[in-house]
């Protein structure tokens, strides 16, 4: 379970940010999280809690933007539609082989936080 | 109330150490590769028949991320190599900056060899995470884990460049479809290799062996040997 240190590093990041431009309480941070990140989002919401407790942001919220991975094909450049946790083995349109794109962010997008410079 | 827009990696920290650690790996020529598997996948035991049939031929060196016990380097370096123990203390996988502190702590012995092999701590999914400055991933899997894993962990085979199945020698003992895990591993990573191997019969390793040297030469700017 890494889940615990990711939160840490996404809060330090986020209260830096806040910090950066005089902002008072994180309200939420909103964290891009690919499917291909190997993070589970349920985990990194318990591990939040934990890492934000007893911290001035003790009720900041954590928002995950969840993202698929989706699979591409080099041929004739359809992006293939799949099931969720289902991978396609060859492109329905022509049957080339598909490359998984994407997936993997694992990124602070935003921060919003009480009073602030802006 | 404010809003603003960061667009940082979670693991910036991380990614920033494991350049430093490539580009220090570029100027010794050495390659690294990163092994990440379940516990009880005989990842030890692979890297120990490696030990042995590369020793003479290349210099070679290995650390070894454990949550707690020192048993897995005391192996390696039994078979002639040297090996250093990483203790995570209990995290379930190794970060860069671990990396960077082993190496440091063995003045050069580790950082100036052809090849460097990492074993990271027992785990499909934590270590997936994190780049440790390697050329490429491998993944692990034997065949008595079930033949179902790519799918469940997707993110380690699409970023492995190499899966090795190991244990093949039990393949007769286990319900194991090799070729559905094959076509798992294909669909998530269509230009990545598939080995299947027995460290205990030896069958499938000298494909592995010729991987690593091809990829080494290819490292330091000599044709490979074979096309991969
Ligand atoms: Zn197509």
């Amino acid at each position: 379970m890494h889940e615990t240190g990711l939160a840490a590093d996404a809060y330090r990041i986020a209260r830096d940010a806040a910090d950066a431009r005089g902002g008072g309480a994180i309200e939420s941070v909103t964290l891009v999280v690919g499917e291909l990140s190997a993070v589970e989002p349920e985990l990194l919401g318990f591990a939040w809690e934990a890492v934000v407790s007893g911290t001035p942001d003790a009720r900041a919220r954590l928002v995950v933007e969840w993202r698929r991975a989706t699979q591409r094909c080099a041929a004739c450049g359809e992006i293939a539609e799949r099931a969720p946790g289902s991978w396609l083995r060859l492109c329905p349109i022509c049957g080339d082989a598909l490359a998984v794109t994407g997936g993997d962010e694992l990124d602070v997008r935003s921060v919003a936080f009480e009073g602030g410079d802006a | 109330m404010t809003e603003i827009d960061v667009r940082q990696k979670v693991l910036a920290t991380n990614a920033a150490a494991a350049e430093s650690l490539r580009s220090g790996f570029r100027l010794t020529g050495t390659l690294v590769v990163n092994l990440i598997s379940s516990p009880g996948s005989g990842k030890t035991t692979f890297l120990e028949a490696t030990a042995r049939a590369l020793r003479d031929r290349l210099r070679l060196g290995a650390l070894d991320g454990d949550i707690a016990t020192e048993r897995d380097a005391d192996r390696l370096r039994r078979q002639g190599i040297p090996a250093r123990q990483i203790l995570t203390g209990g995290a379930c996988h190794l970060d860069a900056r671990q990396i960077e502190k082993a190496l440091a702590e063995e003045n050069g012995r580790l950082s100036t060899l052809d090849l460097l092999l990492i074993e990271n701590v027992g785990n499909l999914i934590c270590p997936t995470s994190y780049d440790l400055g390697e050329d490429f991933k491998v993944a692990l899997l034997s065949v008595t884990e079930g033949d179902d894993k790519p799918f469940k962990y997707p993110a380690i085979f699409a970023r492995a460049a190499v899966t090795v199945v190991t244990k093949a020698d039990l393949l007769e003992h286990v319900e194991f479809d090799l070729g559905a895990v094959r076509d798992q591993v294909a669909a998530l990573n269509p230009s990545g290799a598939f080995l299947v191997t027995s460290s205990r019969t030896g069958a499938g390793m000298d494909a592995w062996y010729a991987l690593l040297e091809n990829a080494l030469a290819e490292k330091r700017g000599a044709p490979a040997l074979a096309s991969r």
